[in-house]
């Protein structure tokens, strides 16, 4: 059986007894504690630490709690079913960005708001600056985190498309240590990741986007706010002096069971003249690269329609810029 | 063109009652259920006309059988034209009785007295003056109890079973003309309504601000008919029943809407108004697909006109 570590309303808590398969220790006895769990705590440490060793003995026993924005609408009408709450808001040290020399390191609890309005973002990470801008609405984004937003691993999700165009890594944390994760590798299918039940998301480390970086973010939806995306598009090339493609990242949301790269489309277009570039092949490699369904934002036709033609749009603007 | 009113002959009334109660107040008895519309507001204008006193004067029962008298119900864009009818008519009783036990008191004529601000005085001698409340204390003392009452009860027309028609199958008829501007997007077929323009002749606006409320929420509701609201049934299971798939416009989905007021006054209603709850949203959805047909040459025939509709469409028209 796949290693199940999904985080979805419906096995959050089931699925607590599996990830001991693995040879791992309940995370009960990995504290040596046998003091029972209550059956309706509220933990809300200021440290991280302390969040880790909770973490690790609740694991999925206690849902983890952020902005809340995923979590109430998940848990909606069914709130008695929660035994307990990890709420992570008040761990400042998940709060922070970070700028130095080689990297944009991001805290988990950072907002949308906070990175839609910030000016350093803004100019180094526009694709993220601008998706974020369009996350919800105003209040959604004021509570909302970018942690949330990935650990909550919709396809749809709106900041999810940007942070793989920026081959972003993800800082897993637990009371053994912690592990790097590639944006890429993290996502496994529909709400469903690869973190463990006694992990939290701490930090997301972005390398700098070389200077001769140009972009183009695209989120379609059924109306200006408070919509679920039909499809996401962050396009990302690095173009030389000469206008030559030295490098593509072509990352797509809500067109496939994750969100995505597609590298067949980033082939044709590395190396390339981005006056050569032809539009139509492009926008025909990217219809075929993604594998969407059909469902209440968008059918499969539209969707393949849609994600050609906005990625001929996308280059055709950036010819002409 | 929108008649409003239940029609069809159903035996419509609104009855209200107006009398002053302690504090330099009146208050209105009516059942007339605000949800929002501002039938409460319209109320408490009217008798303030009338009576020539400050809105702040006013006050308002809830509807209640125990105190209160039918007034139908909040539909049919009938409330500011019934209640507000039935109200006047209780305000100018209440006129009618502060006159009549005024002038015993002054021992004068009708014609030579007047009131002002809750105050009522005689125009022969300028002492002779007293509130409204009062004189309501001094006839209390007497056992007469000072108070208004209006009842609205038009006749209406049962039309004909067989063609439809009536001297009048509606009480009235509210006049609404729309013109939208909007943005189709060839792309991603979004559909952005990008300004509108509304004139409505309403005859008489009560509350000038309170219709273009009405305009500017009619506009959004119709708004949402033409572009998103969708009820997607699968296997006899609703797929959207909650209000985050079943899409209404949020604000930012709404245009600004330009409303032109005509006032002609060529109705019966109070004052001359004319209802304007229903007939603010039935011109948007055609103005819509309207609009669509004139950016992109494509004519809809089914409502909501998604996305997908209009690449579907664009889609058919290139081949």
């Amino acid at each position: 059986m796949m290693k199940n570590s999904r985080q979805n309303a419906s096995n959050r808590q089931e699925n607590f007894g599996e990830n001991s398969k693995k040879g791992q220790k309940e995370p009960e006895q990995v504290l040596g504690q046998n003091v029972p769990i209550g059956s309706a705590d509220y933990l809300a440490p200021e440290s991280l630490n302390k969040a880790l060793e909770y973490r690790s003995r609740y694991g999925y026993k206690a849902v983890v709690i952020a902005g809340g924005t995923d979590i109430m609408v998940d848990y909606f009408e069914k709130l008695p079913e929660v035994t307990s709450w990890l709420d992570l808001t008040k761990i400042s040290a998940l709060k922070n960005i970070e700028i130095t020399r080689e990297e944009i390191i991001i805290g988990s609890l950072v907002t949308h708001l906070e990175i839609a309005r910030n000016e350093e973002l803004k100019k180094y990470l526009p694709l993220l600056a601008a998706a974020s801008s369009e996350v919800g609405s105003w209040q959604i984004q004021s509570r909302g985190t970018i942690g949330g937003n990935i650990v909550t691993s919709s396809p749809a999700g709106d900041t999810l498309a940007p942070l793989l165009a920026y081959q972003a890594r993800f800082v897993l944390a637990s009371t053994e240590g912690e592990r790097e994760v590639a944006a890429e590798e993290f996502f496994v299918g529909p709400k469903d990741n690869i973190m463990e039940p006694q992990e939290l998301l701490t930090k997301i480390i972005i390398p700098h986007p070389p200077e001769n970086t140009i972009s183009r973010w695209w989120k379609v939806g059924k109306r200006k706010a408070m919509i679920i995306s039909s499809l996401t598009m962050a396009l990302l090339l690095e173009v030389n002096k000469n206008d030559r493609i030295q490098s593509a990242r072509a990352a797509y949301g809500a067109v496939a069971p994750t969100p995505l790269r597609l590298e067949s489309l980033e082939e044709y277009l590395t190396d390339k003249d981005l006056q050569e570039v032809e539009l139509k092949k492009a926008g025909n490699l990217a219809e075929e690269a993604i594998s969407p369904i059909s469902d209440i934002r968008g059918t499969e036709e539209y969707r393949r329609q849609v994600t050609r033609d906005i990625t001929i749009e996308a280059l055709r603007e950036m010819q002409q810029r | 063109m929108f008649g409003f009113g239940y029609g069809e002959g159903f035996p419509d009334h609104s009855i209200a009652s107006l009398e002053p109660i302690d504090n330099d107040k009146i208050l209105i008895r009516t059942s007339a259920a605000d949800v929002g519309q501002g039938v409460k507001t319209v109320a408490v204008q009217i008798a303030s006309e009338v009576l020539k006193l400050a809105p702040e004067h006013f006050v308002l029962s809830e509807g209640d059988t125990h105190i209160t008298q039918n007034a139908g119900s909040t539909s049919a864009t009938r409330q500011t034209y019934f209640t507000g009818h039935a109200v006047k008519e209780a305000a100018e009783d209440l006129l009618g009785n502060i006159y009549h036990y005024a002038s015993q008191e002054f021992v004068t004529n009708h014609p030579e007295m007047g009131t002002k601000e809750g105050r009522v005085f005689s125009h022969v001698d300028p002492d002779q003056e007293m509130t409204i409340w009062q004189l309501r204390d001094k006839l209390a003392d007497e056992g007469i109890e000072l108070k208004g009452r209006g009842t609205f009860f038009p006749k209406t027309f049962k039309p004909d079973p067989e063609t439809g028609q009536a001297e009048k199958v509606y009480v009235g008829y509210t006049f609404h003309s729309q013109v939208v501007e909007v943005a189709v997007d060839t792309i991603t077929g979004e559909v952005t309504v990008e300004k509108a323009y509304s004139a409505v002749d309403i005859g008489q606006a009560i509350n000038p601000q309170a219709v273009e409320g009405q305009i500017e929420g009619g506009t959004a509701q119709g708004l949402g008919m033409a572009l998103m609201e969708e009820q997607i049934i699968e296997k006899g299971r609703t797929l959207n029943p909650d209000m985050s798939r079943y899409l209404v416009p949020t604000a930012v989905d709404t245009p600004e809407v330009e409303t032109i007021l005509i006032e002609n006054e060529d109705n019966d209603g109070p004052f001359g108004a004319k209802g304007v709850g229903e007939p603010a949203m039935i011109a948007t959805a055609p103005a819509i697909i309207n609009a669509i047909h004139d950016a992109i040459g494509v004519r809809f025939y089914e409502l909501p006109v998604t996305p997908e509709k209009i690449k579907e469409a664009l889609a058919n028209k290139e081949q």
